[in-house]
Formats: C-alpha cells, sequence, structure tokens
C-alpha cells in the first residue's frame, strides 16, 4: 500500500531515534522526543500552543493528543509530554501537562483542564474532565473511575518499544527524523 | 439472538401462573407442562472454582467455606488476582563472584493494579498455593458457638425422641391398665429411654460466656474533625463488607480474597421428579446432558415490526411464529374467554380462524428457502400470512385497543401440535410418534397508544 505523502509540516521537530508513521496527523508546533514511538492514525494537533513530547513514549494508534486551551490565560502554553508514557489505542488527551511513567488506557479521555503528575494510570475508558491534578501514583479504574494510589509507578516499556522499532518499519512508510541533537544522553531510564 | 432482546415483550403463562419470556421456560416433557425457575427443584451438583475449574466435593467446599484455595481476587476491585514472576539477582551461596537469578511470585490485579507488594506482603518461590492466610481472630468463639449449637440440637432431638415414646408411653399405659400389653414391650420401651437419657446425660451443655454488648463508642478522635480525610488511605464499604471477619479500615490490611466456588445446578420437575436441565459434569465443559428448555420444544411468537395504535381503531399488526420441531407442526390460535384483566389484556383482538401449519425446522437449509415456492406448498392465504421463510411465518392479527392510553396488550391461548421424540426413541417399534395437543396462554404487549 502506498501512503499518500502528507504535506511537509514546517514546525514538525523529530529527533533522530523516534519513530513516527507517515500515516497519522500531526498540526501544529510538534517536537518527537528520542525513541518515541508514534504508530499510524494517531492524531497530535498543536492548536493553542505548541506540543513537546520526550523519550520513550508509546502513542499508539487512533490517539488523539490535542493542545487545547481550556481558558484565555493558558492560551499559548506548551503541552509537555515528559518520559516513558504509554497511550494506549484510542484515547483521548488534553491535559496541560503529562509527566513521566504514566499510562493512558484505551478510549481514555483526559480533559484540557487535567494535569497528571508521574506514575498514572488512567483506566480503559476512565473520563477525567474537572479541573485537577492527579497526585503521582494514581490509578483511576472502572466504570465510576475509581482511585487509588500504587505503591510503584508503571515499569518502562523498553521491550515493547525496541520490538516496535524493529516490526513498525517492514510494513509502514516513516516520517524521517529531521533534528540531530546529542544534548541528552542516548539511553536514560 | 433475538430471542433474548427485549425478552418482556412477549411472555407465556407458565403452569404455576407466572408469565416469563419462553426463553426462560422449560417443557417437562413427562407432564408435558411449562415450568419456570421459580416452580422448579433446584440442585447442586458440583461446586467448582470458575478460574481454575477445579471440581471440590461438597462436604470439602463446606469445610472450606466454599472458596478455592488457590484462586483470589482481587480485594480492592474484585477482579481476578494474576499470579505474576519477577526475577531477583542474588549471589550464590556456594560461589560468592557468581549470582543466580531467583523466580518469585507475587499477586497483581489487572485492572485496578493492586498488587501483593502494595501490602508489603513476601513474595512467594512457588507459583502457586502457599499465600499466607489470615487467621480470623473471632474463630474460636465461632467454634464455641458451633459446637453448642451442635449440643443444642442434639437435645433437641432427644427430647422429640422422648416426647414420642412418653406418648406411647402413656398409650402403653392404657394397654397396661386394660391388661391387653404384653410385658416384653413395655420393657423394650423402658430400656429404649434409658438409652436416651443416658446419652443425653454424658454431653451436657458447657456454659457459654454471653456476647458483650457494645454501649459506647469512644468519642472520634480531633483529628477526624481537623485533619483532611485520607480517602486513599481509607477503604470503602464494599472493601469491608467482602471480608465481614476482618473489615480492614486502612487500605494496607486489605488481603488477597479466597475465590468463591460457583456450582452446577440441576433443574428437577416438582411433580414428576424428571430431570429439567443438567449440566455436564466437567466444569470445562458448557454443555447439557438434558436441556428441556421450552424454546426446543414450543412454537416461539414474536412481534415481527412495531405499529401505532389509536382508541377504538383497529390496526393491523404482524407477528412471527417459528417452529423449533423437526416436524411440521400445526397451530392453532384462539380467544382466551374469561380473560378479563385490563393488566394483561387491554386490546380486542381478531386472530386468524384456520389452522396454521409451521414447516419443519431444517438447520440446513434455513436460509436458501425461497417463499414463493414454499407459501404454494402451504397452499397460504396471503391475506393471513404475509411470509413464509424455513420454519418461520408471520401472520396478521386484528388488534383494536379499548383503552384511550397506555400499553396495548393483547393474549390469546396458542394450541400446538407437540411431538414427543424421546418417547419415540424409546418405542422404536410405532415409527411416527405419538402427537398431544399442547396449550399455551401467551401475552404480548405490542405498544403503546
Ligand atoms: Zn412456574
Ligand atoms: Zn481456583
Ligand atoms: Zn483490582
Ligand atoms: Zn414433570
Amino acid at each position: 500500500m502506498s501512503a499518500p505523502k502528507a504535506p511537509v509540516n514546517p514546525n514538525l521537530k523529530i529527533m533522530a531515534g523516534a519513530l513516527v508513521c507517515e500515516d497519522c496527523e500531526l498540526i501544529g508546533d510538534i517536537t518527537i522526543g528520542a525513541r518515541t514511538v508514534i504508530h499510524p492514525k494517531a492524531r497530535i494537533i498543536a492548536e493553542a500552543g505548541p506540543i513537546i513530547i520526550g523519550e520513550f513514549n508509546i502513542i499508539e494508534e487512533l490517539v488523539t493528543i490535542t493542545n487545547k486551551s481550556s481558558t484565555d490565560a493558558n492560551s499559548g502554553k506548551v503541552l509537555i509530554i515528559g518520559n516513558n508514557n504509554v497511550f494506549e489505542v484510542g484515547c483521548h488527551v488534553e491535559a496541560i501537562r503529562i509527566g513521566d511513567h504514566n499510562v493512558i488506557e484505551s478510549k481514555a479521555k483526559v480533559g484540557s483542564k487535567v494535569e497528571i503528575s508521574n506514575g498514572c494510570i488512567v483506566g480503559c475508558g476512565c473520563i477525567l474532565n474537572m479541573n485537577e491534578a492527579l497526585p503521582e501514583n494514581t490509578v483511576v479504574y472502572g466504570d465510576k473511575c475509581e482511585r487509588r494510589i500504587q505503591r510503584e509507578r508503571p515499569p518502562a516499556q523498553m521491550l515493547q518499544i525496541d520490538f516496535l522499532t524493529r516490526i513498525l518499519p517492514n510494513y509502514h512508510y516513516l516520517m524521517k527524523p529531521n533534528l540531530n541533537v546529542n544534548v541528552r544522553a542516548p539511553v536514560k531510564k | 439472538m433475538a430471542t433474548f432482546a427485549t425478552v418482556d415483550l412477549v411472555k407465556y403463562l407458565c403452569t404455576c401462573e407466572k408469565k416469563f419470556p419462553i426463553c426462560r421456560l422449560y417443557l417437562c416433557k413427562h407432564c408435558l407442562k411449562l415450568r419456570c425457575i421459580d416452580c422448579v427443584q433446584h440442585e447442586v451438583d458440583t461446586p467448582y472454582c470458575p478460574n481454575c475449574l477445579e471440581i471440590m466435593p461438597a462436604q470439602e467446599a463446606k469445610l472450606k467455606k466454599n472458596r478455592c484455595s488457590n484462586c483470589f481476587d482481587c480485594p480492592v476491585c474484585g477482579h481476578t488476582l494474576m499470579t505474576r514472576a519477577s526475577g531477583h539477582i542474588s549471589p550464590n551461596p556456594e560461589d560468592p563472584n557468581k549470582s543466580v537469578t531467583k523466580k518469585t511470585y507475587y499477586l497483581a490485579c489487572g485492572f485496578c493494579r493492586w498488587n501483593t507488594r502494595d501490602i508489603n506482603m513476601l513474595d512467594q518461590t512457588v507459583a502457586t498455593g502457599n499465600w499466607p492466610m489470615l487467621e480470623n481472630p473471632h474463630v474460636k468463639r465461632i467454634n464455641n458457638l458451633l459446637e453448642n449449637y451442635k449440643l443444642m440440637a442434639q437435645v433437641e432431638k432427644a427430647d422429640r425422641e422422648r416426647k414420642k415414646y412418653v406418648k406411647r408411653r402413656s398409650h402403653l399405659y392404657l394397654q397396661d391398665k386394660f391388661n391387653l400389653s404384653p410385658s416384653v414391650m413395655k420393657r423394650k420401651g423402658l430400656s429404649s429411654f434409658s438409652s436416651l437419657s443416658l446419652k443425653e446425660g454424658d454431653k451436657t451443655i458447657e456454659d457459654l460466656e454471653p456476647s458483650v454488648p457494645v454501649e459506647s463508642f469512644d468519642p472520634l478522635p480531633n483529628d477526624y474533625y481537623t485533619q483532611p480525610a485520607a480517602l486513599e488511605k481509607t477503604t470503602k464499604l464494599v472493601h469491608r463488607l467482602s471480608v465481614p471477619e476482618f473489615q480492614p479500615e486502612d487500605v494496607s490490611k486489605l488481603h488477597p480474597i479466597n475465590k468463591h466456588l460457583i456450582m452446577k445446578k440441576s433443574l428437577r420437575c416438582r411433580e414428576c421428579e424428571h430431570n429439567l436441565s443438567k449440566s455436564d459434569f466437567n466444569p470445562c465443559s458448557i454443555k447439557f446432558k438434558i436441556q428441556l428448555t421450552a424454546l426446543h420444544w414450543v412454537p416461539e411468537v414474536r412481534i415481527m415490526t412495531p405499529s401505532t395504535f389509536t382508541y377504538n381503531k383497529e390496526t393491523l399488526v404482524t407477528l412471527t411464529m417459528s417452529n423449533p420441531s423437526v416436524f411440521n407442526t400445526t397451530v392453532t390460535l384462539s380467544q382466551i374467554e374469561n380473560e378479563t384483566d385490563v393488566d394483561y389484556c387491554t386490546a380486542k383482538v381478531e386472530l386468524p380462524k384456520k389452522e396454521l401449519v409451521l414447516a419443519s425446522r431444517d438447520e440446513p437449509s434455513m436460509h436458501v428457502y425461497e417463499d414463493s415456492s414454499q407459501a404454494h406448498e402451504f397452499k397460504d392465504d396471503p391475506k393471513l400470512i404475509v411470509f413464509r421463510k424455513g420454519n418461520k411465518i408471520g401472520f396478521v392479527v386484528k388488534v383494536t385497543p379499548v383503552v384511550p392510553q397506555g400499553d396495548v396488550k393483547i393474549c390469546f391461548l396458542l394450541k400446538h401440535e407437540f411431538r414427543n421424540t424421546t418417547v419415540a426413541a424409546l418405542q422404536s417399534e410405532s415409527k411416527e410418534p405419538e402427537i398431544k395437543w399442547l396449550e399455551h396462554k401467551v401475552y404480548l404487549c405490542l405498544g403503546t397508544i
């Protein structure tokens, strides 16, 4: 299958080592860190301001990440997504900020007033739309979006990233990294 | 699948006068009557664990309080816990320069991510069993009470026996009085009485410490009013009630819960004591040895399309009827004469007067039948029978609501042929199974005005 070449986004910055499938929608000022994997059919829309995605993140199919301004005060703010996060199939994220080691499970929705710290899990289908900051290691689960604090944060998905880096190029066209920054150490745990 | 959706629109009247959708009813082939879940006898066949599918004999299950000893539920959300393995590198005791990887196991919930490490429970070196059990703090008291109840039951039983004996004795006495009783009988009676009293004598009811009622509670600590509630550290009511013997208040006290056993159940007709439903003994199997659901024997009536109704105005409603039997089945519909209860009948209905013939159910050819040829074969009246497809017909009834508003409900008597194929198989000499006519009352809710 031959994917149509998407029009070149001048504001798109892909670090060397990142794996971005061509068949996804990247609109606006987006920076994608090294070793981050973006599956086909993901949508990242930097609407109200730039989106900066860190390293070792996995963004799966049909995930939508939008930088939306929830109020006038934070229009133009930067949506920073840290490292080692997993965005599972079909989740919808408009958060203010996302830290490290979080998992947003399938079909979960994180509203534009939510700030996610580190080690949090938003369970399948859970919807967060209040004005809040999730404390570290929060787990939101179940149809009533119940919460608990777990002791350990979810482990990094290194094996999965290695696997995807091997497999995805066999079946999909990739976007070429256009930034070769060696400021950061290549492997960060 | 449509049979199991919106099941409350068409209901059949069970022999016990309760109304149920046909998929919930059974047909006893010995009494030839409909039975429902409320008028059959339920029997426990085998308790088994729904997770590891291990069968447990009823006695053992009772001892283990109907719980599996190897499978656990999450104390937070109730999902089944999984055993997870993790490798640890530790120095080799024989050669300090080398290290060995030791596998340890812990339990984790895949849904809310709770795991046994959350409560500082030590990892296990074996994958199954061996998980530490909590000791019920009240076990002594409970055992005492149970012991006591057992004794009490025994005393009561002895009492009953004695009463029986006393009665007999008075009778004996009378007999004695009238010089009718042989002395042997008397002695026999006496001896049995003495043995009874002896049995009672060697076990006496222990003096049980009575329970102490709680009269006052400590006042709530000041922190309760001054500190913000630590919701993430406190358990919820469901968490406490799922383990009534411990009722943990702190999340760190939550402990894996042994999985409840479930059971294979069989249903028995109360009148003839034949089985109506008996599942396969093996818990892995979802098959039934005996399954006399009414769906397999009684023609199923369904409403084809919703209609609009007006008060006192006739509306044509198309119903469908399908034949579960492998024989062509003749069906007649008639009014229920004395149904005046407006709860179940709010419209006049004009039913097909002729007999309806349902074609046999033939699984392989069910989807290739051509309507026209079949209609010709059965000489259908197109005004009456709208369509015919395989074992199903669509027929028209004329409905006139007699209430100005509310639900339009009709009822009728469904009379159909029934061939008892199992009995026929037993008496193989007569090739054609005997035809019986069964009657069922059918109640339909067609919609609202
Ligand atoms: Zn019944
Ligand atoms: Zn089990
Ligand atoms: Zn759980
Ligand atoms: Zn019976």
